[in-house]
């Protein structure tokens, strides 16, 4: 009897430090937007030493080719290798000292919800979640370092739209071939803008052609003055991560300025609601 | 067990031996008959009090003071609806299916439906409509909730009223939490604009119900509510904004050229704001 005792204790004590360590939050994410997808999430617990992205800061490689290509790991695209969150966070589901991260895989599609049964934050105190919306050229959604809260509940959280900075809003369907990048190169930056990356459903057939350019203009410098070849389109970057200001898009599929669809693929945030259950421990 | 055991065969075993020793005697005479029964004990003790009744209603409600003020530039807001409730009830759910009284409601203009909706749920408290259109940059007059006191502890707020330059927009809240506001205390909410997600956002005279759309010769019921689903998607999600028909035909071709609607018809987040006080 007394032998037993003691071994049920032992059980406890060992149940206790393992909740302590181990708290599996279920993570939900509704698409408030009308018209874009959210590529797959990066989802990060991680302590003060770890951030996906701060306003008014440029943004990192890493989140340039989130925001641009969807692109978060390696088995994504390979050409992202060594530049990606996974080369800066580590590998995944795994304890990296200042975080811990998941990817969640596949499209949040418009005005639906994902449900993450569970997300092991190894303890870590902050969560922050990035996602690509498209098509845009390098809009994302985020959840920026939230403390996580410690006692058991239902927690809401509504995100904005931003914009990276890495690359101008020109708007052009980045399958297009009938323009191209400054000296010859197709469309694209990192990875295809509009087009989710490798393994992902792709958008772009929702996408129209013929648009002559929203923030950057088909055959025209920065300055309106002509460019040498008339199918080439110069891009840029537009400055620090900030609230992105919604894509413009127009009502003709084959011409018009933009790509995009004004009556589709324009939002006003919040573009997204997160919940977080935090189980009673 | 096995000793129990034991301890029956062994009172059998003794039983048997007396029996055995019955001898010659005679028979043994019938069992007299039973005497009459005793007087009647004492009266025992009084018994614990039983437990307290439950606690009858005190008749008292709180009441709560509700308006609204319209914040877009250019969209009157149509009567709003205004319902307090215990956890359990939603008058809208961000990517669910629009219920037919939010239809109504996000489509025509009328709180009504949605309200009676929310009588037929348990959760229901109270509920009122304010009266008439807000103009933008307006206040609506107070409208008046009460909410028994019983029930101050875990208490809801859903609101919701129509853009009606719009097909389907209404800026909204559901169940928010004004649970435990004390006698005097003000609490305020920002109301995002959501889409219905029941009504596609053509933007035409004859699908939406407000003045912009009577200017352009439609307008009015007939052109509010319609049964048909033809949104992007039946579900509720914040709305993205009114096209207009601004730069509908130069070379951009940014705007919508069948739209009724101009820049001054624009809005952003939040729609609007309520104000709520409690006064009892």
């Amino acid at each position: 009897m007394k032998l037993n005792k003691l071994a049920i204790a032992s059980l406890l004590s060992l149940s206790a430090i393992y909740s302590a360590q181990a708290v599996e939050l279920e993570i939900s994410i509704t698409n408030l937007t009308q018209g874009n997808y959210f590529t797959p999430r990066l989802v990060v617990a991680h302590t003060a030493d770890a951030d996906l992205f701060e306003v008014g800061t440029e943004a990192s490689t890493a989140l340039a080719w989130l925001a641009e290509a969807g692109v978060i790991q390696d088995s994504q695209n390979s050409a992202s290798s060594g530049m990606n969150f996974e080369a800066i966070l580590g590998p995944a589901d795994t304890d990296n000292g200042s975080n811990t991260w998941h990817f969640f895989g596949g499209l949040v599609a418009p005005a639906t919800t994902l449900t993450y049964a569970s997300f092991d934050t190894m303890d870590k105190p902050y969560l922050s979640i990035a996602s690509m919306l498209i098509p845009t050229n390098d809009a994302f959604v985020g959840l920026d370092s939230i403390e996580i809260p410690t006692e058991a509940g239902t927690y809401n959280y509504y995100l904005n739209a931003y914009d990276a900075g890495t690359e101008l809003n020109d708007e052009l369907n980045s399958t297009r071939t009938d323009i191209q990048e400054e000296g010859g190169a197709a469309l694209g930056g990192y990875g295809l803008p509009g087009v989710a990356g490798a393994g992902a459903e792709p958008i772009a057939p929702s996408m129209g052609t013929g648009g002559n350019g929203v923030a950057a203009k088909v055959g025209l410098a920065a300055d309106g003055s002509a460019l040498a070849v008339a199918s080439e389109v110069i891009d840029g970057t537009d400055g620090p991560v900030h609230i992105h200001r919604n894509t413009l898009g127009d009502t003709a599929s084959d011409m018009g300025a933009s790509d995009l669809d004004s009556t589709v693929h324009r939002w006003l945030n919040p573009v997204a609601k997160v919940t977080i259950v935090v189980p009673a421990s | 067990m096995k000793n129990s055991k034991f301890k029956i065969i062994t009172i059998a075993f003794i039983a048997a031996i007396l029996t055995a020793c019955g001898g010659d005697d005679g028979d043994q005479g019938p069992a007299g008959v039973a005497g009459p029964s005793g007087p009647a004990g004492p009266q025992g003790p009084t018994g614990p009090s039983g437990d307290p009744g439950p606690e009858g209603p005190t008749g008292g409600f709180g009441a709560f003071n509700v308006s609204l003020t319209n914040l877009t530039h250019g969209q009157p807001m149509a009567p709003v609806a205004i319902i307090v409730h215990e956890p359990g009830y939603n008058a809208f759910v961000s990517g669910e299916a629009a219920s037919l009284g939010l239809e109504n409601l996000a489509e025509g203009g009328s709180p009504d439906l949605l309200i009676s909706e929310a009588q037929d749920s348990v959760a229901f408290l109270d509920a009122v409509a304010s009266s008439g259109i807000t103009g933008p940059g307006a206040t609506t007059n107070m409208s008046t909730v009460f909410i028994p006191e019983l029930d101050l502890d875990n208490v809801r707020i859903s609101i919701a009223t129509m853009l009606v330059d719009t097909n389907d927009a209404f800026a909204g809240i559901n169940a928010k939490d004004i649970s435990n506001i004390a006698i005097g205390e003000s609490i305020t909410f920002i109301l995002p604009v959501w889409d219905a997600g029941t009504e596609a956002n053509t933007e035409t005279a004859n699908t939406m119900p407000g003045p912009a759309a009577s200017e352009a010769g439609g307008g009015g019921a007939s052109a509010g509510f319609n049964a048909t689903r033809d949104d992007l998607a039946n579900a509720v999600r914040i709305h993205a904004g009114v096209v207009t028909n601004m730069n509908s035909t130069d070379a951009s071709m940014e705007g919508l050229s069948t739209s009724v609607l101009n820049q001054s018809d624009r809005f952003d987040n939040p729609g609007a704001r309520i104000t709520i006080t409690r006064t009892r």
